[in-house]
């Protein structure tokens, strides 16, 4: 079973390194749109669903990957939890 | 006849005052809201002192306002530039700089983006959203105060500058492309005549507005009364809401870079169905990979297709129109043939015309090709050259770098490039720029850039980096020193970092060495 504080962590971890870091970005906070100002961009979305599928175990259908579940660090945590119940 | 762009808009207010013209966000302006709050922004800008030709930044994320940003900067007789809202602010400092943007449209949260130094040298900042502040940052709302009814009274030819826009320079300095109402007018007057587009017509604006593909988006939309639909980012980076968006709002007339369509394909979910409404798709900006454009063409029964070619100097110069029946035997999609009232031919090294079998550089002439580059002379010399083959008066045409062949069906073929210019998502990328801002850094020594060709998104950028001191320099250190300096997409995805590069016989970097070695080789 994992805990929701340690989605949360790891999800902040995983798109802190991998996408803003790498773009300057050097911190986000957990409500900020990360499409905004593109920390995450059309290929990215890609690459963090791939992400979340290893990393939690969980299957995200392209139908899945919509603004109102990944637009944020607490909305992917959401989608992970709400997944992982299943 | 229309010889300004604003003119459309003029035009298209009289006859449809009450129809819906931009969309964005699920928000909706009308022809008269559109005309009206542009003459308004016009006075506005009249009154903080431009004057004919005089540069306005456009520096906020895609919204109505963007649009209304346009024409009333073109009304005021001026000349926008569109900034890439998420371009790293040194970047828009040096555009601003560039081009001498006095008055810049922007929003607080960009505002504040910006180094203190560019802060100084602007006038005034007119705010798309947040607070007013002093008489130097002024709210939108603002422009209310001003006459709605008309435009300013300035006087305008068609050979007047519209716009600027800004793309990767290889001297490791962003270069800006001029385009005159009558550069533009060429390319939306053919469009309007070749996809026929209507006032029924539904479009959408895929492209950010700093990409030359958004001017037909906006342009033949105002020029046949018909509606754009903004694709913002919290669409553009989900294919699944994408192709619902496309649904929904019905859209008739698409145009993006294929590698926007391939994600559609590939995680859009894209049914006929979905794509019932599409009556015209187009693209440019990227070579469309014949796989994919066959199960485009497979989901899209319905639509026509056309491969749109052009550097953004040129706005678009070749066309091809996608022969269905020929899809299944074809391996290489053709540029096509050129544009209504634009003239193509393909140079040899020697300067000559190439003959039908022989490679050669593509050249553009015509009132749709630019005048150069922003406060650049030596650069417009360079891709601006007098016209040789016309014997009997002075002439320009553009040198396009691309080396094309025409084949058996009289179309161009694409095959490369002469220098070490890019495509990425469609974006040009100068790999010199990337190398300029990576030896810029006080510890790299030396710096190559190269593509790794990318199925969906054309290339991948590679940097191989030699230090100075070993282990002093990380990846990610070097990423972010690029992500000061280039836009988002040139930042090198793939660093190897290694004590020195390998040098040719005569001394050069080897990069035929270092294209042939694998990715994290070094």
């Amino acid at each position: 079973m994992i805990e929701s504080g340690q989605v949360k962590d790891r999800i902040r971890e995983y798109v802190l390194e991998e996408f803003a870091k790498t773009k300057g970005i050097m911190q986000i906070t957990d409500q900020e749109v990360l499409t905004k100002n593109g920390v995450i961009d059309s290929m990215g979305i890609f690459r963090l669903v791939s992400f979340l599928e290893e990393e939690f175990n969980v299957r995200v259908g392209d139908e899945e990957i919509t603004h109102d579940n990944l637009e944020s660090i607490d909305a992917i945590e959401r989608l992970v939890i709400a997944k992982s119940k299943k | 006849m229309a010889y300004l762009l604003q003119q459309f808009l003029t035009k298209s207010a009289k006859a449809y005052p009450g129809k819906a013209a931009v969309w964005a966000r699920g928000q909706s302006i009308t022809y008269r809201e559109l005309d009206e709050r542009s003459n308004q922004l016009a006075h506005f800008l009249r009154e903080k002192g431009i004057q004919k030709g005089d540069r306005v930044g456009l520096f906020f994320p895609k919204s109505v306002e963007s649009i209304i940003s346009m024409l009333g900067v073109l009304k005021a007789g001026g000349v926008y530039v569109p900034l890439d809202p998420q371009a790293p602010a040194d970047r828009v400092g040096y555009i601003i700089a560039n081009c001498g943007i006095r008055v810049l449209i922007t929003n607080s949260e960009k505002r504040a983006s910006l180094t203190p130094e560019t802060l100084s040298t602007l006038e005034c900042c007119l705010l798309t959203e947040g607070e007013g502040e002093g008489c130097d940052v002024i709210a939108w709302s603002w422009l209310a105060e001003f006459p709605a009814a008309h435009a300013p009274q300035v006087s305008l030819i068609e050979t007047d500058l519209a716009y600027i826009l800004y793309t990767s320079g290889s001297t490791g300095r962003p270069k800006g492309v001029m385009i005159s109402h009558q550069n533009a007018l060429t390319f939306v007057e053919w469009c309007a005549e070749e996809f026929q587009v209507r006032s029924e017509d539904r479009l959408s604006n895929h492209a950010p507005l700093h990409f030359d593909l958004s001017v037909f988006d906006v342009y033949n939309t105002l020029e046949a009364g018909a509606t754009v639909y903004l694709v913002t980012e919290d669409l553009a980076v989900f294919p699944t809401s994408l192709a619902s968006f496309i649904e929904a709002q019905a859209i008739t007339i698409w145009y993006s870079v294929p590698s926007a369509l391939m994600l559609l394909l590939l995680h859009g979910r894209l049914t006929p169905e979905k794509l019932k409404s599409l009556r015209t798709i187009l693209f440019a900006g990227e070579v469309f990979p014949m796989k994919y454009l066959r199960q485009l063409a497979e989901v899209s029964q319905a639509s026509e297709l056309y491969n749109l070619y052009g550097p953004t100097e040129t706005n678009v110069c070749t066309y091809y129109k996608v022969e269905r029946e020929r899809l299944a035997s074809m391996e290489k999609l053709p540029i096509g043939i050129a544009c209504a009232n634009t003239d193509t031919f393909s140079v040899t090294p020697e300067g000559k015309l190439a003959a039908k079998s022989e490679a050669g550089e593509l050249y553009v002439r015509g009132p749709g090709v630019t005048n150069g580059y922003w406060a650049d002379e030596e650069k417009t010399h360079k891709m601006v050259v007098p016209n040789h083959f016309q014997e009997h008066f002075e002439e320009k045409m553009y040198r396009t770098g691309d080396i094309v062949t025409v084949g058996e069906d009289g179309n161009y073929y694409f095959q490369g490039r002469r220098d070490s210019m890019i495509k990425s998502r469609g974006y040009r990328i100068e790999l010199g720029e990337i190398e300029s801002a990576l030896l810029s850094h006080p510890g790299v020594r030396e710096a190559a850039v190269l593509a790794v060709p990318d199925e969906v998104i054309g290339n991948r950028i590679r940097a191989v980096v030699a230090t100075h001191i070993a282990g002093s320099l990380g990846v990610l250190e070097l990423q972010q020193y690029c992500a000061a300096r280039v836009p988002k997409y040139m930042i090198p995805e793939l660093i190897d970092l290694c004590a020195e590069l390998p040098k040719t016989s005569t001394g050069k970097i080897d990069r035929v060495k270092l294209a042939a070695e694998p990715v994290g080789a070094r």
